[in-house]
């Protein structure tokens, strides 16, 4: 060993080895270096310098919001009409059932709509999933699990409930057993209700539909009537505030029901709608000037086409005016005024007002209107009463809105808007103006005094159809009575339609079952107790402001003027 | 050198010792934060079954049943809906109603505004039957 003071000299070949060693060294340091201070320059980097590498607020991971199934649909004033809720789902893995006989036995105690014997063949069968029964209550699921068999599971779905039962049966509609819209608004807004968290906010007043229904069913009840249907529109903006259809059913059930209350008479039935037409053809007749409010028609006598005869049913035999052709609903003199306009002018005014094709409404069930095809003169003649030109009821109201808002046509709705769409003109402001002041007289002194309600100024339209039967003739006993009108009618926020289906008379009403004395009663009494509600309020009848508003000039022939309010 | 050992030896260690106490934290806080997540989640479903059900209670045909069955309340009357309108203004002063002036305003009391006479009640023709 040599002492540490000394110094090795090396020469030659030895030397130059040891100098190549040092240089490896030294380059394989520079190179072990290098990477450290790369790793060390990238920590510094992330961790000093790059702030914005991590948010400086932690955030809540996301999850914090329930996700429910589909979301909820709910009424103008926010409350309930359809749900989602989670319920546990019975299910079974065969191939985990020791004994399928004792197990399907051992349910069907504790679940008393199970069959034993159904319950047992799917048990045994080969699959590795059946589902047993969905939708328990709480109730049933303890039940289920304290029998504890081995390879029963349950399973949480969502369920869409309706709180309100049948009340919005026709406007909602409901879902099939896997969550998916089959009818109503729930199928025409399936997409928008399946991905979104928002709720549905649809134009119906739950307590105006609640006053509706229970007075079409009082309707149905006290005159043995099949069916009913009204609506309620929003004239100004084409909402629809009401909307019902009786019979109904409960969207809970939806599968136990009758197929007969599935069918919408408000949007899917197309009828002949009668007399309430001749709101639609005095509209025509003065928007294009051939007839003025001072004008008329000679209604003496029939008019014969053809194997026809056009009658009245309160015939006068006389010269009429037009407020007395509207007020005492004369059909010859309603089908001299469109002769008049002629059957082309008839046509584009009935496709200017929406009837010659579905209405916007956003449901599946909407009725097409039966539209004569070729449209020739005695079509003509009868669409001016009414006949011969089928729409579903809500044509006809969103089609009375036009005619009494000013004169706009808007889309009829469901959903609650704060902009309504801006629509298009159809007939002129001061139509309109007379149109509502004739619409009044009918409630004042024509067919519809019945449907006055004192204060809230109702004008309308009666209207009797006779259905057409089986054999293509008209049945004389089976009646399409039907009200529209509307509410003020020195400024109209409200159109309210009321149709009954097959009313029969009775000894109250004299044995009369016509739109005056089965629809009108109803519209009165509907209208009073849903005006405070919808926030119309009374007012004086006698007020000058709105007997200037609403009067009438009536003419009688050779030009003695009668004034009437 | 047998001091400078120690010394980071106890850095190292102490530095160990507050990893783990603070990743335990972290730990705790986010078992925490799951659960008040769950809580939550289990509250927002109890108060969706709920209102579910307050819908369900609230549906205007029993609301009805109920009102019949324990209160004495009728549909409105329209006649007994007015306006601020119709409300008569306040009366003159009990002393100054002899010398009522004729021009619809109440005598002035020393030197104050007029005060406006009340108006007569509208009457409805339904109201005078």
């Amino acid at each position: 060993m040599r002492s540490r003071g000394d110094t090795v000299h090396l020469e030659g070949h030895a030397k130059q080895a040891i100098e190549t060693g040092r240089n490896r060294l030294v380059l394989a340091g520079c190179l072990v270096g290098l990477a450290f201070a790369a790793v060390g320059a990238r920590v510094v980097e992330l961790s000093a310098l790059r702030g914005h590498g991590e948010p400086a607020v932690a955030t809540a991971s996301p999850g914090t919001d329930l996700a429910v199934g589909r979301a909820d649909i709910v009424d103008r004033n926010g409350l309930l009409v359809a749900t989602s809720l989670r319920t546990p789902s019975l299910y079974a893995d065969p191939t985990e059932i020791l004994d399928p006989e004792d197990a399907a036995f051992r349910l069907s105690t504790v679940l008393s709509d199970m069959n034993p014997a159904e319950t047992a063949a799917k048990l045994s069968s080969d699959k590795r999933f059946v589902w047993l029964k969905r939708s328990l209550t709480p109730r049933e699921q303890q039940a289920v699990n304290s029998l504890g068999i081995p390879g029963v599971h349950f399973m949480d779905e969502w369920k869409r409930i309706y709180p309100q039962g049948s009340l919005t049966a026709h406007v909602v509609g409901f879902t099939d057993i896997d969550d998916r819209g089959i009818a109503g608004v729930e199928n025409s807004f399936d997409d928008l209700l399946r991905g979104g968290r928002e709720p549905l906010n649809l134009a119906v007043d739950l307590r105006v539909q609640h006053i509706v229904r229970e007075e079409l069913a009082r309707q149905v009840q006290t005159f043995g009537a099949i069916g009913a249907t009204g609506v309620i529109l929003d004239a100004d903006t084409g909402e629809t505030v009401a909307l019902v259809s009786l019979p109904d059913f409960d969207p809970n059930v939806a599968g136990q029901m009758d197929p007969d209350s599935r069918f919408n008479r408000a949007t899917l039935g197309v009828y002949e709608m009668g007399s309430t037409f001749k709101i639609f053809n005095t509209a025509m007749a003065l928007d294009a000037g051939t007839v003025g409010m001072r004008g008329g028609y000679d209604a003496t006598h029939p008019i014969r086409i053809s194997r026809f005869t056009i009658n009245d049913d309160h015939a006068k035999a006389r010269w009429l005016s037009v407020p007395e052709i509207f007020k005492y609903s004369s059909n010859i003199g309603s089908v001299k005024m469109a002769l008049d306009v002629g059957t082309e002018g008839q046509r584009a005014f009935m496709a200017k007002l929406g009837m010659l094709r579905e209405t916007a409404i956003e449901l599946p069930e909407r009725g097409r209107p039966m539209v004569p095809s070729p449209w020739r003169p005695i079509n003509t003649m009868t669409i001016a009463f009414g006949h011969g030109l089928s729409v579903s009821p809500l044509h006809l109201a969103s089609g009375v809105a036009t005619v009494i808002n000013g004169g706009i046509r808007r889309p009829t709705t469901l959903l609650r808007t704060d902009i309504p769409s801006p629509g298009e003109r159809v007939i002129s402001e001061r139509t309109s103006r007379d149109m509502r002041r004739l619409m009044r007289l009918v409630v004042e002194e024509g067919t519809g005094k019945k449907a006055e309600s004192v204060g809230y100024m109702v004008g309308g339209k009666t209207g009797t159809a006779e259905k057409v039967g089986a054999g293509g003739g008209y049945k004389r006993k089976a009646l399409l009575s039907s009200f529209v009108g509307a509410f003020p009618m020195h400024d109209p926020r409200y159109v309210v339609l009321v149709m009954i289906d097959e009313p029969k008379g009775t000894k109250e009403t004299y044995g009369f079952a016509t739109g005056g004395w089965v629809a009108a009663p109803a519209v009165s009494r509907i209208i009073a107790r849903a005006a405070p509600l919808l926030g119309v309020a009374p007012v004086n009848p006698e007020a000058p402001e709105i007997r200037r508003d609403l009067m009438i000039e009536q003419p009688a022939e050779g030009g003695k003027r009668l004034a009437s309010f | 050198m047998r001091r400078s050992t120690i010394l980071w030896f106890l850095i190292a260690t102490c530095l160990g010792v507050a990893l783990f106490m603070v990743k335990h934290e972290v730990q705790q806080r986010e078992e925490q934060l799951a659960a008040l997540h769950r809580q939550i989640l289990a509250s927002q479903e109890a108060i969706h079954v709920l209102e579910a059900e307050w819908s369900y209670l609230n549906r205007p045909e029993r609301l009805e049943a109920l009102v019949r069955r324990h209160l004495n309340l009728v549909p409105m009357d329209n006649q007994k809906i007015g306006a601020v309108e119709l409300l008569p203004m306040r009366l003159p002063p009990a002393g100054a109603i002899g010398d009522m002036p004729v021009d619809g305003l109440a005598p002035t009391l020393a030197g104050g505004p007029p005060l406006p006479v009340g108006r007569p009640l509208m009457l409805t023709r339904e109201t005078r039957r």
